[in-house]
């Protein structure tokens, strides 16, 4: 615990002093719009503190940040807090979405793969699922939007297909799907091959592991070996590697997928804070998804102890 | 994620036998093949087709040409601003930009570019993580302590943000350290930001290799010895982690271009005049749909080549250990 | 100047006639459009918040549309389209005002039932017109240099205190009198800008725009609700009456307005009928798609701008006058045009086509390569190293690319540099920042000339810090003429004068390299119609309709 706050600690520090170096960046200037007379900004850097020293500047916006909550963008002077809190949901909905799909076709892929190690069908799936992996994840949503929307949009399998946005849940499940869908399959066609490649791994090793073959010695049909036996352990690494995995993506990733489809949630406030190189909330922002990443990593520490039965034993 | 391979420590013997298995993998011929292929393209091959087929290259803009194929006069770029799109021609096979530049030739060009933004990015990377995790899992204590903190502090700093934050604060005023001066345009830039934000994804599977390592006899025979650390490091440890860090330094690479990338999508990467495959796309992706050749054509490239230095790096890891225990950590 | 608060801004087409046209008939079938209908609820979108919705805040087109539709000053440009566009006429001023005293005196009478919406509900008094104006020194409002020239500003600015003693309010007897330090003929351009709309006595020195009790309408509409990043609803304004003709009574019963939409989220959903309206203008990708399928959509709007790069005299090698009139020679404005996607028309000049007798077009530099080179030669630059800027949003960058390869093959050495627009405008306005040549552009806040010479060219205004003379032209016998300008009423002499610095300027300073008047294209719903562009002001929504 005492480590996260550290590590939030240094990071905020970092993104504090990395932003207010950049020339160009300042902010009196930016808020002072086109027409400003000195005094404008001399009154501007005046009401909003900008005449400080940085250390002051520093405890002021983390005190907005954290206790008073009403820190505010330079860039269109909005408050930061509920901008990032309406975008949670639909970061979330999309991570959530993707990952369910990357996780069930990841392991079918993989377990496939290893019942046929060698043969065919093993490489063919391996060669896929490291093409998933190899595509600029922008890149593939963008073409996909282009051809289903625009290109192909009169095919009637693509009708449908919205042209980007968000719709909550609320408003009409069936909408919120639509308008997820592409974006779900873009995400998780890019996270697919790492699973798929781990589950193959982890099953063969666990497929020739004593155990096993005791197990098949005796008798067992080679079906209950694989689903009682090696499933449960081959999910082990699948496991520590989604926690990280999902951290990443929420913390990061998404910047890349979102402004793609118009979801509006804090990975396109992050994109485009960092287009307008917008101090405040590119520090909730960022302090948001080190959060993630750190508590993900803890997460998956702990669990990965609880779940290997061998490390208990040890 | 992290993955690591723990190698059964066998000296040069292992490569010779890895070499026969890689040999016997079709997958991995293909892609090496492929690598080859792009390689030759992109570097020798690129200014030879400047000069014999279509005589202008990457940065020759020609807004107010016209293409001549057919018996008809095609203006490069229209009244309106749309550009010719593919055809069958030496000049303009993949049509043009906005700006009136052959897609085609700054693609070879910029193939240059990524890739070597890709591979020196990634040579620095695994040179920096193999300093770190050499030092830190050797040394162990205080000093393996403080450096795994400031690789975790690195790690926790969302990948992206750290990345543009950096490249972007770099790229306003260019830097200068001393007698060290990068100018704002330099490719350095990238370079270094990429190479940087990685470490801590090389340098954990390293540092648990020499941990591992570490405890193993000919370690302690070497210390009996006398040896030094240093010499140890470089001796003893650094050819059994030769593997694992041979397997990292490809998939590195190929993280490296789609990194590349998607920085100049958020237009923090290589600097606009110099061609990139992923400052083309970014360029092109406003107008996907009156000239969608400009950002799919981009993206096929990045997606050859880095499938094929995916392959090659899972078949070099099949090769090294076939029957490595992967542990994740 | 305005911009555009999300920028993206893209040029007109190729076929004539979209002159500040007005939409056409449904896309089905063809005749004349029908008789206006009254009522309906306009489906709009826009990017993000509107800058402000504060008339003394807001300076960009996206917020001087909306308040144009919610308030009113004592005068107001003709809600007309073009030239007729930049006529002053009364609004809430009886009539035009009386100016005596060498033009140093502006004497209004007041309406006496220009009523204010809820809460407020009571007529405009005189004295609100007058808090108004010193309110926009309390809340360093951008539009303060407008009315500095008021006797007795200056010292408001600073002390804050006692009011402007040139502004006299007589509420008894309805008038409201202006005294300037000088004459000044553009005073009457800047009472029709939303800076001097009226708000009632007693409204807070800061920014009202998320202060509904506040947010006081005079005009036909109201922003009812604003909740910024999500939802903006205008609707009628109920204690509204209509005045004159040229304060129309509007049609449309309600705008909402969806803050968030994408360009590209806007023109598929207006093409699906899902949206009707759209604040900005056509992504430049989409322009020449949406001409052709949906024509009767799109709409090519002429407004008062100069597009053009701008050299800063006091960096190397721009000090020569060589040199930049060799760039002016390089660029291939046509070029330029089509990299807009033609959306606007080749340029030379300063000053706008829709400024009237001050425009008068010169042709002083032809597109002539040869001749550019030897003049860099000539002035022994060659191989100079050259940044050109620029900023990231499309398709200036590859304007600013086109210019670096142009002047490479001249002999210079040129690379790009660009930023988000955010920070682009704030770095070249400063001296510290002020590339060596840089793209700019400019859009009138005003429809009269002295907007550009005087604020862009004049050497008396240069600053250190927002700086909008970003060539740091300064030549003192142009300064002294842009003053005299200033001083004459508005009308042909002092038109003469504009159209005589256009070419004195570019002929001997060539400080700029213009090469657009850009227009704006907008892709609207079959069934809105009714559609004005006022070069200040925008699309009206007062006159627009839906039909069904």
């Amino acid at each position: 615990m005492v480590g996260l706050v550290i590590v939030l600690f240094a990071i905020s520090v970092l993104v504090f002093v990395i932003f207010n170096v950049i020339p160009g960046g300042d902010p009196a200037l930016r808020l002072a719009g086109r027409h400003p007379t000195q005094e404008n900004i001399r009154q501007i850097r005046k009401d909003w503190g900008f005449d400080r020293p940085l250390y002051v500047q520093y405890g002021d916006m983390m005190e907005r940040l954290f206790i008073k909550r009403d820190l505010i963008s330079y860039q269109d002077q909005t408050p930061v807090l509920p901008t990032i809190e309406r975008g949670i949901p639909r970061t979330l909905a999309l991570a959530v979405g993707a990952a369910v799909i990357w996780l069930v076709t990841g392991v079918l892929i993989g377990v496939l793969s290893a019942i046929h190690q060698g043969r065919f069908l093993d490489r063919i799936l391996t060669v896929l699922a490291l093409a998933g992996v190899s595509i600029p994840i922008f890149w593939l949503g963008a073409v996909l939007l282009y051809l289903l929307t625009f290109r192909y949009h009169s095919w009637a399998v693509f009708s449908w297909v919205p042209p980007g946005g968000y719709v909550p849940f609320a408003t009409s499940p069936v909408d919120w799907a639509e308008h997820l869908i592409l974006p779900w399959i873009v995400l998780a066609v890019v996270s697919i091959g790492f699973y798929a490649r781990v589950v193959r791994a982890s099953m063969l090793e666990v497929m020739n592991a004593d155990y096993v073959r005791t197990a098949r010695a005796k008798g067992l049909s080679a079906r209950r070996v694989l689903t009682r036996h090696t499933l449960r352990t081959c999910l082990i690494p699948v496991v520590t590697l989604f926690g990280l995995d999902f951290g990443a993506a929420v913390g990061g990733t998404v910047i890349l997928i979102e402004p793609i489809f118009g979801i509006e949630g804090v990975g396109q406030y992050a994109q485009e804070s960092v287009a307008h190189l917008d101090l405040p909330p590119l520090m909730a922002l960022t302090l948001y998804g080190a959060f993630f990443v750190v508590i993900a990593n803890t997460i998956v520490d702990v669990a990965y102890v609880w779940l290997d039965p061998r490390t208990r034993i040890e | 994620m992290t993955v690591e391979a723990v190698a059964v420590p066998g000296g040069r013997g292992g490569f010779g036998l890895a070499w026969r298995r890689l040999r016997r993998n079709p997958a991995a011929i293909i892609s090496a093949a492929i690598l080859i292929a792009i390689l030759l393209i992109c570097f020798p091959l690129a200014p030879l087709f400047v000069d014999l087929a279509c005589h202008h290259g990457p940065n020759d803009q020609n807004i107010q040409g016209y293409i001549h194929q057919g018996g008809h006069r095609i203006p490069v770029v229209g009244l309106d601003g749309t550009p010719v799109g593919p055809g069958l021609r030496s000049c303009y096979m993949l049509g043009a930009d906005a700006n009136g530049r052959d897609l085609a030739v700054r693609i070879l060009y910029g193939g240059r570019i990524s890739l070597f933004v890709g591979i020196t990015s990634a040579l620095l990377c695994v040179f920096l993580a193999l300093i770190l995790g050499l030092v830190g899992g050797y040394r162990g204590g205080f000093v393996d302590s403080v450096i795994g903190r400031l690789l975790d502090l690195i790690w926790s700093f969302p990948v992206y943000l750290l990345a543009v934050a950096l490249a972007t604060t770099l790229a306003v005023g260019g830097l200068s350290v001393g007698p060290l001066h990068v100018s704002s345009s330099s490719l350095a830039i990238p370079i270094v930001v990429i190479a940087v934000v990685f470490v801590p994804y090389v340098a954990r599977p390293i540092r648990g290799q020499v941990l591992a390592l570490r405890r193993m006899e000919f370690v302690e025979a070497a210390v009996a010895t006398g040896a030094g650390p240093v010499r140890i490091m470089l001796r003893e440890l650094l050819p059994n982690i030769a593997s694992i860090t041979l397997v990292m330094l490809t998939l590195i690479v190929a993280n490296n271009i789609l990194v590349e990338a998607a920085l100049s999508f958020l237009g923090v990467g290589v600097p606009v005049l110099t061609p990139s495959w992923g400052n083309i796309i970014e360029q092109g992706y406003s107008s996907i749909v009156t000239a969608p050749a400009l950002t799919v054509a981009p993206g096929i490239a990045i997606m050859v080549t880095v499938v094929a230095l995916n392959v090659l790096g899972d078949a070099l890891r099949d090769a090294l250990d076939p029957h490595a225990r992967i542990r994740i950590r | 100047m305005r911009r555009a608060a999300l920028a993206v801004v893209l040029a007109a087409g190729l076929v004539a006639g979209g002159c500040g046209g007005s939409g056409s008939g449904s896309g089905g079938s063809s005749g004349p459009p029908a008789a206006p209908v009254n009522g309906g609820t306009l489906r709009a979108g826009i990017p993000d918040n509107p800058d402000y919705l504060d008339p003394g805040l807001s300076y960009t087109n996206e917020g001087w549309e909306i308040l144009e539709a919610t308030n009113n000053g004592l005068l107001t440009f003709k809600k007309a389209a073009g030239g007729e566009g930049a006529q002053i006429v009364p609004d809430i001023a009886t009539a035009m005002p009386a100016v005596t005293d060498g033009g140093k005196t502006y004497t209004f009478h007041v309406r006496p039932n220009v009523m204010f919406s809820p809460p407020v509900s009571r007529a405009v008094k005189p004295s609100d017109v007058k808090f108004s104006i010193e309110r926009l020194f309390r809340i360093d409002s951008g539009g303060l240099s407008f009315f500095t020239g008021i006797e007795g500003a200056n010292a408001y600015a600073k002390s804050r205190k006692g009011g402007i003693s040139g502004i006299v309010a007589n509420d008894a007897k309805g008038t409201i009198t202006f005294h300037l330090t000088q004459p000044d003929g553009t005073f009457l351009d800047y009472m029709a800008t939303p800076f001097a709309f009226v708000l009632p006595a007693g409204t807070p020195s800061k920014d009202i725009s998320t202060l509904p009790q506040w947010r006081i309408a005079t005009g036909p509409y109201r922003v009812s609700s604003y909740t910024p990043k999500q939802q903006l609803v205008i609707t009628r304004n109920p204690n509204f009456h209509q005045w004159t003709p040229d304060s129309p009574n509007g049609h449309l019963n309600e705008i909402d307005v969806q803050i968030g939409v994408t360009p590209e989220q806007s023109v598929n959903e207006i093409a699906d009928g899902q949206l009707d309206w759209y604040f900005e203008a056509v992504p430049p990708d989409r322009l020449t798609e949406l001409r052709a399928r949906y024509p009767d959509q799109v709409h090519l709007f002429t407004r008062n701008n100069t597009t053009y790069f701008v050299m800063n005299e006091r960096r190397a090698p721009f000090t020569k006058l060589a040199v930049r009139q060799a760039v002016n020679y390089a660029i291939d404005r046509n070029a330029l045009v089509k990299i807009f996607g033609g959306q606007g028309t080749p340029t030379e000049n300063i000053v706008p086509p829709g400024f009237g007798s001050a425009y008068k077009p010169h042709h002083l530099y032809p597109h002539d390569i040869a001749k550019a080179r030897q003049l860099i030669q000539q002035a022994g630059v060659e191989g100079a190293n050259v940044t050109v800027w620029g900023h990231n949003t499309d398709p200036t960058p590859k304007a600013v690319q086109y210019v670096a390869g142009v002047l490479n093959q001249i002999g210079l050495h040129a690379t790009v540099k660009t930023e988000d627009e955010s920070v682009y405008w704030p770095t070249i306005s400063t001296q510290k920042g002020d590339p060596q040549i840089a793209f700019n552009d400019w859009n009138e806040d005003y429809p009269e000339a002295q907007d550009w010479f005087d604020v862009l060219l004049n050497g008396e205004h240069i600053v250190n810090v927002g700086n909008n003379n970003v060539s740091n032209t300064n030549i003192p016998a142009y300064n002294h003429m842009i003053d005299r300008a200033k001083r004459m009423p508005l009308g042909p002499a002092r038109n003469a004068i504009w159209a005589k610095l256009d070419e004195l300027y570019m002929k001997n300073d060539a400080g700029w390299a213009p090469f657009m008047n850009r227009q704006w294209p907008k892709f609207v719903s079959p069934h809105l119609h009714g559609l004005v562009f006022n070069g200040t002001y925008f699309e009206l929504f007062p006159s627009m309709w839906l039909s069904q």
